[in-house]
């Protein structure tokens, strides 16, 4: 039992008699107070071994980061000061800047287009209960359950030159179109984002349609005494009614789509050039490959930020009335 | 709520869309993996190649390398359960003193990207000559993971009735023995949720592995990385091989599916 429990308890006891005399607790109550202090001293040393893992190897490592990232270091020789060097580097590079670029076209493929297919089927679904939903769902949920190594794989075959796709495109007589699609600096990318698309969609769908189910049916029963159309119901009704799962879906996809690694280390390494470079495959390459520490930890200081800050700012809008 | 008969229809069209967009690459990746074909050109049944299958677990090292998975995941999925109990527990029924604090600082960890801990994270455990070792990596997993394992077991533990642990302690009941006796047999359910996503982010990770772990200590996902870079020509070997490393987590989402999905929806809810 520590002293600072013990001499907070004796401060209470000894202010008690100031307090007026009948409202004075009773002797049980101010027990069970005191039962509740010392367990929350239980509480802190049942929580010492989680919070010291978490700590060791999570929160040591972040302030290090931060530490790293104003040094230049190769790994091996004397880490030498910096200052703000390593984030100019990053923001000033036009290797490095082109990433934040590849990020926005990979959060058009991995967060806006999957929103909106999943709003569209939620909507297109509100307006009753389908029978065999569970199988559905059983299926929209299976790129999520996947490693993204065998999804890389997957779509590393599709687009194959004489993969899936450039077979169907010459079927139909569009081969012209048919390319090496993830060695094209054109074509890699959004055929890299489209895989995200595939990924995340289903989740979007089965999160949308369990936020409908939520809403009230009165809701729509009132829209539509009103003469409220399909659209107008959607605009009215199911849309604010999403708020909460609009938010998560943004959040987790926008985050997604800015640490994006294995998809690209798998499948491009970054490459043709480096047209599918992402934050993350720069910092593993300063990292690990070609040490140039204190930029791969700055790397990951502003990744770390953004993704705070998006969650942070949707939460935050999406919250306000 | 009423629909006609026309609006049901298009909404099993669809859904039915939809469900053919997610299973058509993934088809084709079965069709290539059973192929004859090196170029996985889909076939007849009759001619399915199973034995691609003993050929690629026999040339990527797959018997090392899911031994290596299954060993990290196991001992991941149980030491996070034993840490989720112990802190779930202290904050959602004990009450932990400086939660006002602590607590956020747990919930902040959910939003810490692995990018923003990786670098120091190697290079200290080199110094500590670390990097490579399997107790490594079970314990930078156990780290990352104790986030989500607090915030799950609380809101599991604070959902049961607190009369329970109020009448259990007059009965005498230490903390550690209402825990274990009276607390988890409770939170089964959870438990089971927990464990099964624990494994499957365990098993399914690539990053990690790949930098901390290398040559005979390769993970699964890992040593599919460089089976399918060696096999560039061999689409049908390349895709028994990811087969054979997704089935674990498949087998399981087959069996568990709704533990599995409720599981990620109320997961992906957390932040």
């Amino acid at each position: 039992m520590s002293s600072l429990a013990r001499s907070t308890s004796a401060r209470t006891e000894a202010g008690a008699p100031a307090s007026v005399p009948g409202a004075a607790p009773s002797a049980p109550a101010v027990r069970r107070r005191s039962l509740r202090r010392r367990r929350r001293w239980v509480g802190l040393a049942f929580a010492a071994l989680p919070l010291g893992i978490y700590g060791l190897v999570v929160l040591v490592p972040l302030v290090q980061s931060i530490q790293y990232s104003f040094y230049q270091w190769d790994g091996v020789s004397t880490p030498s000061w910096v200052g703000v060097q390593n984030y100019v580097t990053f923001l000033t590079d036009p290797v490095l800047r082109s990433t934040f670029s590849h990020v926005l076209v990979l959060i058009g493929f991995f967060a806006l287009l999957p929103i909106a297919l999943g709003l569209l089927s939620a909507a297109l679904l509100t307006r009753g209960q389908q029978h065999g939903m569970a199988i559905y769902r059983w299926i929209f949920f299976l790129p999520q359950v996947m490693t993204t190594v065998v999804i890389a794989l997957v779509f590393k075959r599709i687009y194959a030159p004489d993969g899936p796709l450039n077979q169907a495109l010459r079927a139909v007589g569009l081969g012209s179109l048919a390319r090496t699609w993830l060695g094209d600096f054109t074509w890699a990318l959004p055929a890299l984002g489209l895989i995200g698309t595939w990924v995340t969609f289903g989740f979007c769908m089965v999160l949308f349609i369990s936020g409908t189910s939520a809403i009230a049916p009165e809701l729509y029963e009132a829209a539509r005494v009103d003469g409220a159309g399909p659209v107008r119901e959607f605009f009215a009704i199911t849309l604010p009614g999403l708020r909460g799962q609009l938010a998560i879906a943004l959040t987790l996809t926008i985050t997604a789509a800015l640490r994006t690694f294995d998809l690209v280390w798998i499948t491009t390494h970054g490459g043709p050039g480096t047209s599918t470079l992402t934050p993350a495959v720069a910092l593993y390459k300063a990292a690990f490959q070609n040490p140039q520490v204190g930029l791969a930890a700055a790397i990951g200081v502003v990744m770390a930020v953004l993704c705070l800050a998006v969650a942070l700012v949707i939460t935050r809008v999406s919250e306000r009335d | 709520m009423r629909i006609s008969k026309t609006e049901r229809t298009v909404n099993y069209v669809v859904l039915t869309v939809m469900a053919v967009i997610v299973l058509f690459p993934i088809g084709t990746f079965v069709a290539a993996a059973l192929s004859p074909d090196r170029s996985g050109k889909p076939v007849g049944v009759g001619s399915f190649r199973w034995d691609n299958f003993s050929t690629a677990w026999t040339q990527a090292g797959f018997s090392r390398a899911m031994t290596v998975s299954l060993i990290i995941a196991v001992s991941v999925v149980i030491g996070q359960v034993v840490l989720a109990l112990l802190g779930g527990y202290a904050f959602g029924v004990l009450g932990v003193a400086g939660e006002k604090v602590l607590f956020p600082v747990v919930l902040l960890g959910m939003m810490i990207s692995m990018e923003a801990i990786i670098v120091p994270l190697y290079y200290q455990f080199r110094t500590l000559g670390m990097t490579n070792s399997l107790p490594g990596i079970i314990l930078i997993n156990l780290g990352m993971g104790v986030p989500f394992g607090i915030f799950w077991m609380r809101a599991a533990f604070r959902a049961l009735p607190r009369a329970t642990f109020e009448s259990a302690e007059l009965d005498g009941a230490g903390p550690l023995q209402m825990l274990r006796y009276l607390a988890t047999p409770m939170v089964r359910p959870a438990i089971y949720t927990l464990i099964l996503l624990s494994f499957m982010w365990t098993w399914n990770d690539y990053f990690l592995s790949l930098v901390f772990l290398h040559g005979a200590n390769q993970t699964a996902t890992v040593a599919l990385g460089v089976f399918q870079g060696k096999y560039v020509t061999q689409i049908n070997l390349m895709a028994a091989g990811g087969l054979i490393v997704a089935a674990p987590v498949l087998i399981l989402y087959v069996i568990f599916q709704r533990k599995f999905i409720s599981g990620m929806l109320a997961g992906a809810i957390k932040e």
